[in-house]
């Protein structure tokens, strides 16, 4: 098997795992979808036979685990922004600080 | 030889309090080597935690079994946080985790194809070369077994790992997984491998999902190692010349530490019977001692 077609393989697979629309196409007709995708012959009757039960979990899985990353980068970006208030909080309270103190030996 | 087998954790925030108060039981920690990529401040962390327990680096994102070359921008970072901290060693996972415009967001299972393997050995020599060291490599678990392979995953796995000269990090609840998801035996799995190559080993568990008609194992690390796992780790011990390092895996529904540093102490014990039916089966050069109190005896 060539590098292009390995290659192209790999990118079809990406889709089919992450694209539920292409997903649905490939599964009502693998050899066609496969075809269009510009796959070898060979490559489209490997796909034909392809493991359908883990195609679905595998896709539900990758889905799973796409989400769970959004979650903990969102949070994280939340913690930051906690953080950054926490400390704009602090520099105003030391500026009434600053302020109070000056006023007072004045 | 005498062996020196240990076990350690996966160092998870959630989990520091735990681990930090525990180090006495723990022999060395895993850390994700993306969670330091962009955070300063917590690869200053991680140093002061290096400097207290062995720690050694694994990555989730380089996506190395694939035709696409390795991200040189990754890899920078890779090699910052290994020149930072030094760990006992680095590694990474057999598997592509995008393709063109499109990210998995996960670790995906490759065609296993001579051309991935060449793929991946060239992006392993380029790891090698910016990080300063080659990464051990892990098996990874699949819900689908690839398309348009031409080989099964343990032949895969030995020519990959001799194409680059690397060695394997053997995941065996993937290993387990991966066995009983495709219907092969894990044992056979296991003996298949190239035992020369494996120092290190991930154990961790997960759940059944999917019908009656057709369950499989989905290795989510929210579960204990089931005893099979601690089996195939005995049975590794039993036939590796290499001092193993195991490191627990979890990622989630955290138990108490108590729970997780039990299972650390069935791992010690699962590689201990393991090495005693090793002993039996080659039995060990006597020592010269051993030797001289013969001769002694002979006189």
């Amino acid at each position: 098997m060539s590098h292009n077609k390995t290659s192209a393989l790999e990118h079809f697979l990406a889709r089919l795992y992450v694209d539920g629309d292409a997903r649905q196409r490939f599964l009502a007709a693998p050899a066609t979808e496969a075809a269009r995708a510009g796959l070898s012959q060979e490559q489209c009757r490997a796909l034909e036979k392809i493991d359908r039960v883990g195609l679905e979990m595998a896709a539900r899985s990758f889905a799973h685990k796409r989400a769970r990353k959004e979650k903990a980068s969102a949070s994280a970006l939340r913690g930051w922004l906690r953080v950054r208030q926490s400390l704009m909080r602090l520099r105003v309270f030391a500026a009434y600080l600053r302020r109070t103190d000056t006023s007072a030996t004045q | 030889m005498k062996m020196h087998d240990r076990a350690g954790i996966g160092w998870r925030p959630e989990l520091a309090s735990g681990i930090l108060a525990n180090l006495d039981r723990i022999d060395v920690l895993e850390v994700i080597a993306e969670d330091y990529f962009d955070h300063a401040a917590r690869l200053r962390a991680l140093k002061t935690l290096a400097r207290q327990a062995p720690v050694v680096v694994h990555g989730v994102s380089l996506g190395m079994a694939s035709t696409a070359r390795v991200d040189g921008k990754r890899l920078d970072k890779m090699a910052r946080v290994v020149n930072q901290i030094q760990p006992e060693s680095w590694s990474e996972h057999l598997a592509f985790v995008r393709a063109g415009d499109i990210d998995i967001g996960h670790l995906a299972a490759p065609p296993r194809t001579s051309d991935i393997i060449e793929a991946t050995a060239a992006n392993l020599f380029t790891a090698q070369a910016a990080v300063g060291s080659m990464p051990q490599m892990e098996n990874i678990a699949t819900l689908i077994d690839p398309p348009a392979s031409e080989r099964d995953e343990p032949t895969w796995l030995g020519d990959t790992l001799n194409c680059a000269n690397a060695c394997l990090l053997l995941d065996l609840h993937n290993l387990y997984a991966n066995s009983i998801n495709f219907r092969l035996d894990p044992r056979d799995f296991l003996a298949r491998l190239p035992v020369e190559r494996i120092h290190a080993v991930h154990i961790s568990g997960g759940k059944w999902i999917g019908d009656s008609s057709d369950r499989r194992i989905l290795d989510d690390h929210l579960h204990d190692p089931p005893d099979p796992v601690y089996d195939l780790l005995a049975e590794l011990a039993a036939n590796c010349p290499n001092s193993l390092t195991v490191i627990l895996e979890r990622d989630g529904d955290y138990p108490p530490i108590e729970h997780l540093l039990a299972q650390l102490d069935r791992a010690r014990s699962a590689m201990a019977r393991g090495r005693a039916a090793r002993a039996v089966a080659i039995p060990s050069r006597p020592s010269v001692s051993e030797r001289c109190a013969v001769l002694e005896a002979a006189k």
